[in-house]
């Protein structure tokens, strides 16, 4: 019983970074009706980014746990920062020319960039995994028997206080409310004063400092960052909106915690060569019996 | 005079929708597009709202050109629109509904003013506050998209086949809503395939056919028309 809360606990944990992830895809896709294949690259970016600022700083080891997380937050906000600024580019240079009437058209031209950008992460860090030294001191908390280590806790809070900040914005805001708006009816949208490109932007922007997000509490628990790191678990993120329908962001929250939970129980109890076959038999099952998704879409 | 629409061109590929259209509206008028299905009265409506780029022609508000601008800016300008089919955003709430109608003015007294004032003018939606658009009926639906459209104070309003759909009692007092807010000095395009009831409300009327005007009288030349009255009112 403890392993199995344990696995559960261990699940949530990784699920929490897929579900930043997957909200990424969920967003822009329902918003704009395009599939961004760039969006795994600019987690890659995140990481990277997260990389760049940690050895460049020289950070001396054993920090206190205060100087800790201010360094934490402070290559969170770079990264994040960072990742904006690419999904903003990429927003006006690829997305917006593309986007409107074939989906395949934003997906080829992005699917182009996420290529480029694995292939420049290999050219400026070389093809291995480079290493991100944690900035997370290593301690682990054991509460009833259950072990879950610092970096754990922090990619956790990270992703729970990422996936508020979006409920807030698109449930509350005014440009939350455009946003949802604009995913149900652009035109309408337009005709009650909404700049679409506006919109169309800010959705991009979010996602993309959303990635980085992710990006950097990954590459720091994993403590390295490579060039192709986007690919398998952009897949799965994809495969969680795929899943979850592109409705309601909740759905894909849940999702996301569902398949880190449902690998780290196949990990734990069948075999973690199984691990990377969960995501694709939930997809192909849902594909089976409800296409549109658990919890339903919008229509394409 | 509000709104002068010029030589008006629409065309969707090779299909000429809307060919060389003029039409006016004056300040404190109801006019009425009468014309059969896919005679181009949406497309019209779609035009002057920036929806869709005219092949041609210009559309101009209080002396402003507006063919090039997008639909946000047109909304801005003064002009808001109560589309086709209502289309209200069913996964919002009506209170976010109408919130959306105000968007392109900022928040504030103005809009919880502007609010109240429609909720009076529709008590439904203001017992339905809280609910999901969708799940409200044809006719409160109806009410909502005109509602929201009026959040925006403009100066005109377009509204694109607003009986489509509707019951017959819903019909009527959907007309004598138009009458109310034109008496609050809010101008209206309408495009109905509804001529009778058009008639009864609207100052002019123009006759559209295959994507040309092929007449236009007031409301009363329009009713005595032959034509008229044998095509669109059964005689």
């Amino acid at each position: 019983m403890e392993q199995f809360v344990q696995q559960l606990v261990n699940g949530i944990m990784a699920g929490s970074t897929y579900a930043v992830v997957a909200l990424g895809f969920g967003l822009v896709f329902s918003v704009m009706r395009v599939v961004n294949l760039a969006h795994p690259e600019i987690f890659m970016i995140g990481a990277y980014a997260a990389f760049v600022v940690i050895t460049g700083l020289h950070v001396p080891g054993g920090l206190g746990v205060l100087a800790a997380v201010a360094l934490f937050l402070g290559v969170l906000l770079v990264a994040m920062l960072t990742t904006g600024a690419a999904g903003l580019v990429l927003e006006r240079l690829v997305i917006r020319p593309t986007r409107g009437t074939y989906i395949l058209t934003p997906f080829i031209a992005t699917a182009g960039v996420s290529i480029a950008l694995q292939n420049s992460a290999q050219r400026l860090f070389g093809p291995d995994p480079v290493r991100v030294p944690s900035v997370i001191p290593p301690y682990t908390f054991t509460v009833g028997g259950v072990r879950v280590t610092s970096m754990q806790l922090t990619t956790f809070l990270t992703a729970v206080a990422i996936m508020l900040a979006l409920r807030y914005y698109v449930h509350s805001t005014r440009w939350g409310r455009a946003t949802r708006a604009v995913a149900e009816n652009p035109d309408v949208a337009a005709a009650c004063g909404v700049n679409v490109n506006r919109v169309s932007q800010l959705t991009v922007g979010i996602a993309s400092i959303m990635a980085g997000a992710a990006g950097v509490a990954l590459g720091l628990l994993y403590t390295s960052a490579a060039p192709f790191m986007g690919l398998l678990y952009g897949l799965k993120s994809f495969i969680c909106m795929l899943v979850a329908g592109n409705r309601h962001i909740e759905a894909i929250m849940a999702v996301g915690l569902l398949l880190g939970v449902v690998e780290a129980i196949v990990t734990g109890y069948i075999s973690s060569n199984l691990r990377d076959a969960v995501a694709f038999a939930l997809l192909l099952a849902v594909l089976f019996f409800r296409p549109q998704g658990l919890f339903g879409s919008y229509e394409v | 005079m509000l709104l002068q629409v010029s030589g008006l061109e629409v065309a969707y590929g090779p299909v000429r929708a809307v060919r060389g259209v003029d039409l006016e509206v004056h300040q404190g008028e109801i006019r009425a597009i009468l014309g059969a299905n896919g005679a181009g009265k949406s497309s019209i409506i779609r035009a002057i709202m920036g929806l869709v780029k005219p092949r041609g022609g210009t559309v101009a508000f209080a002396g402003h050109a507006l063919h090039k601008l997008l639909p946000h800016k047109v909304n801005e300008w003064g002009i808001a629109w109560v589309p086709e089919g209502r289309q209200v955003f069913s996964t919002l709430t009506v209170e976010e509904n109408l919130l959306m109608g105000a968007f392109s003015r900022r928040h504030g007294q103005a809009t919880d003013a502007r609010q109240q004032q429609v909720m009076d003018m529709f008590p439904t939606l203001r017992e339905r506050r809280t609910q999901l658009a969708g799940s409200l009926s044809g006719g409160e639906q109806q009410m909502l998209a005109i509602g929201r459209a009026l959040m925006s104070n403009p100066r005109l309003l377009l509204m694109d086949e607003p009986s489509l759909g509707l019951a017959p009692k819903v019909v009527r007092s959907l007309f004598d809503l138009a009458q109310e807010i034109r008496a609050r000095g809010i101008s209206i395009l309408m495009a109905e395939q509804n001529a009778r009831q058009a008639l009864r409300v609207a100052d002019y009327a123009y006759l559209l056919e295959v994507g040309e005007i092929r007449g236009g009288g007031s409301a009363r030349e329009m009713e005595s028309s032959e034509t008229i009255r044998r095509v669109y009112l059964g005689g």
